[in-house]
């Protein structure tokens, strides 16, 4: 099983490579490749790419990022349509965006992918606790942001917000999931905080029976945050 | 905006001096509120107010206080009169405090030489309006993700707001910092390959991996930790700069290093041998020469110079070591530091973290995204024979160290720091290290307590 990153050269903020490491303990097998920025993503072409994993990254790397992945827009496009499955954390879902909007109101002008802008306030960071729902089962997590995302994610939300905030201060639906797609702006080790969401992307990714590498830890610690967190939230 | 003081600012001088006097018959620490008040009661406070004549600021993400606590002590001992915000916070509200204090009643500053450690992600709120003769720039890491987000953001911040004027004193081993305020004048100081030198990384993390100006791959002659080391761009040049200030000759075991400059090269002894702190000396070795001090004055004052108790402590108890060394939490260099100098050190150790930041966890939870980025892979070494987690994030430590491929036999882990500290195993071992966070000195001592009162009952045992 493959799974590729993204830049990990850039896309490598707020620990939120924890994941892939997680994905790697659970999948011992599984092959991870990483895809720096020089070269052409390998999803495109390859057939058998179990997850297309992009992390946290710079505001200037997003400029990177973005010039780098335009050729493909199509072809990625496609990808989702066809059911990719890919899980974007943290700012890197702005990158397929119609745009990034600076304080000065200039833009960057993203791939288009997605129906949604984001708009940077540098001298404002973001920083809350979330709790939210995903199907069935709750998820909690951590957000530090300068940008907040906007658009009409109601189709095509991934969590609902139950404390916290959206994708801007205003929503209560948080992140983009289209088909097998899913973008969250919770950072860090997202899939260790959340072991029943872990669980559920392990299925979509094809693995029948997935089983969570330390999951007696990570489900305790779950619970003690799931209580904490609803204690703040009342 | 105009720096002619006004009657506001006479004011609020007068204001903040008496909250100052007030606090301190109340025996309270007046080392933030009297700037904090005078800034909200008018703004342009810090422009209007006369500085001293010399200012030596220290900011980076890592060092800063031990940089400013060394050179403090020596210019005291040196019998220098100065102000310095060793007391006090090093965001505006406690420089202005500082100031204040250094100041007349009429505004006129009092001393003419001030040290001021100046966080780094106050800049803009503090460069506007006091321009350092000599700014120390000790590195620049990512640090809390929360405040800090990541060193393009930070250096992004000191580039606007550095006066130009200022005369910058950088390490030249780290791409980021030394690429900072580059119109200015500039000190670099570096320290010479080292035989503990890598020719790979082996951190998660690098703050700089590629070149920011081809975004080609950086590579490295060598690396010693994270990004620092010296590199350079395959492609089109850009690479660490040549040091004007160079540790070339390092003996670690006779605490001795030489540094090379344009003219002179001279020994010093060493007070502390970790890298870090080595860089650290450097620096203020540099801002004493500036000061006028000789080889032999600097040398001199370093002598019985400690780095401060709740950074590093080091006691022999019995047979045992007990080291005490800050590991600031939500930092993972300075976690990825601390955990490097453990495996490192002889001998067989146990290791205590209590690495959860209280004050964040007092506000609802730790964000523990940072655990990610530090290197707790160094810890999973054969010299290391038993881990102690405590503290209200635990069970995220405990799953970090499984993550790192340590083995749970190894791991004890408890929320509570004395029944954790009491399952502390002595055989086998000869250190006992203790990394804490800066908000968790209290619960060091109760610690170090009870692994003196758990050497002591071994000891009972053994007689009987």
């Amino acid at each position: 099983m493959k799974i590729e990153v993204l830049y990990p050269e850039l896309c490598n903020l707020n620990g939120d490579i924890g994941n892939i490491k997680y994905l790697q303990k659970c999948l011992p097998d599984s092959q991870i490749i990483e895809t720096s920025i020089n070269e052409q993503p390998k999803f495109i072409n390859e057939e058998d790419i179990a997850l297309v994993y992009m992390g946290t990254l710079s505001e200037r790397s997003q400029e990177i990022v973005i010039k780098q992945l335009k050729p493909y827009t199509e072809n990625i496009k496609q990808k989702i349509e066809h059911g990719q499955v890919c899980l974007f954390t943290g700012n890197s879902v702005e990158v397929l965006g119609k745009y990034i909007e600076n304080e000065d109101k200039s833009k960057i002008e993203g791939l288009n992918i997605f129906d949604i802008y984001a708009k940077r306030d540098m001298l404002h960071r973001h920083n809350s606790f979330y709790l939210g729902e995903y199907e069935d089962i709750e998820i909690l997590g951590f957000k530090s942001q300068f940008t907040m995302l906007y658009g009409n994610n109601e189709q095509n939300y991934l969590f609902k917000v139950n404390m916290g905030i959206g994708i801007n201060e205003n929503s209560t639906l948080e992140g983009i999931h289209q088909n097998n797609f899913f973008a969250t702006y919770l950072i860090g080790p997202f899939l260790i905080l959340n072991p029943y969401f872990t669980l559920k992307l392990l299925k979509v990714m094809g693995i029948k029976e997935p089983k969570l590498a330390f999951e007696h830890a990570v489900l305790e610690a779950y619970n003690v945050r799931l209580k904490k967190f609803k204690t703040i939230s009342n | 905006m105009s720096n002619k003081k006004t009657f506001k600012f006479y004011i609020t001088l007068w204001i903040a001096k008496v909250s100052s006097f007030a606090l301190k018959i109340l025996r309270r620490n007046a080392t933030y509120f009297p700037g904090k008040i005078a800034l909200q009661l008018c703004p342009n406070f810090l422009g209007m107010l006369e500085k001293p004549k010399t200012i030596i600021g220290v900011t980076g993400t890592n060092g800063k206080t031990t940089v400013c606590n060394m050179i403090n002590d020596i210019l005291s001992k040196n019998k220098f009169d100065f102000i310095n915000n060793k007391y006090g916070s090093n965001i505006d509200g406690g420089i202005a405090t500082t100031l204040i204090q250094g100041s007349t009643f009429t505004g006129k500053a009092k001393k003419q030489l001030a040290v001021l450690e100046i966080d780094e992600r106050s800049a803009n709120k503090i460069y506007p309006y006091i321009t350092p003769t000599y700014l120390v720039c000790t590195n620049l890491f990512r640090d809390s993700l929360m405040r800090n987000a990541h060193t393009e953001f930070m250096a992004d911040i000191l580039n606007k707001y550095i006066p130009k004027e200022t005369i910058m004193i950088e390490n030249a081993d780290d791409i980021i910092c030394s690429n900072i305020a580059n119109d200015n004048s500039k000190i670099y100081f570096s320290i010479d390959r080292l035989p503990t030198d890598l020719e790979k990384c082996e951190n998660i993390t690098r703050d700089i991996r590629i070149c920011p100006k081809c975004y080609t791959k950086l590579e490295y002659e060598y690396v010693r930790y994270h990004h620092i080391g010296k590199a350079y761009c395959p492609k089109c040049g850009f690479k660490t700069p040549k040091a004007d200030y160079i540790v070339t000759k390092l003996d670690i075991k006779n605490k001795k290093m030489t540094i090379k400059t344009k003219n002179a090269e001279e020994e010093y002894d060493l007070i502390n041998d970790s890298i870090i702190n080595i860089y650290n000396m450097l620096a203020v070795i540099i801002v004493l020469k500036k000061l006028g001090f000789s080889q032999e004055k600097i040398n001199d004052s370093f002598k019985g110079l400690k780095i401060v108790e709740t950074r590093f402590s080091q006691e022999k108890y019995n047979e045992y070591e007990i080291i005490t060394h800050l590991a600031k939490g939500m930092n993972p260099i300075a976690c990825s530091r601390a955990f490097d100098y453990i495996r490192t050190q002889t001998g067989k150790k146990a290791v205590i973290l209590i690495l959860d930041d209280l004050h964040e966890e007092a506000k609802g939870s730790e964000d523990t995204a940072w655990q990610y980025d530090a290197d707790y892979e160094f810890l999973n070494n054969e010299s290391i024979k038993q881990i102690i987690v405590a503290g209200p994030r635990y069970l995220d430590s405990y799953i970090r160290l499984l993550m790192a491929n340590i083995s749970p036999e190894k791991i004890v882990y408890k929320k509570d720091i004395i029944e954790a500290t009491s399952q502390l195993k002595l055989e086998d071992i000869e250190k006992i290290f203790i990394l804490h966070d800066l908000y968790s000195i209290e619960e060091t001592k109760q610690i170090k307590l009870k692994v003196k009162e758990l050497i002591n009952n071994k000891e009972e045992m053994r007689k009987i």
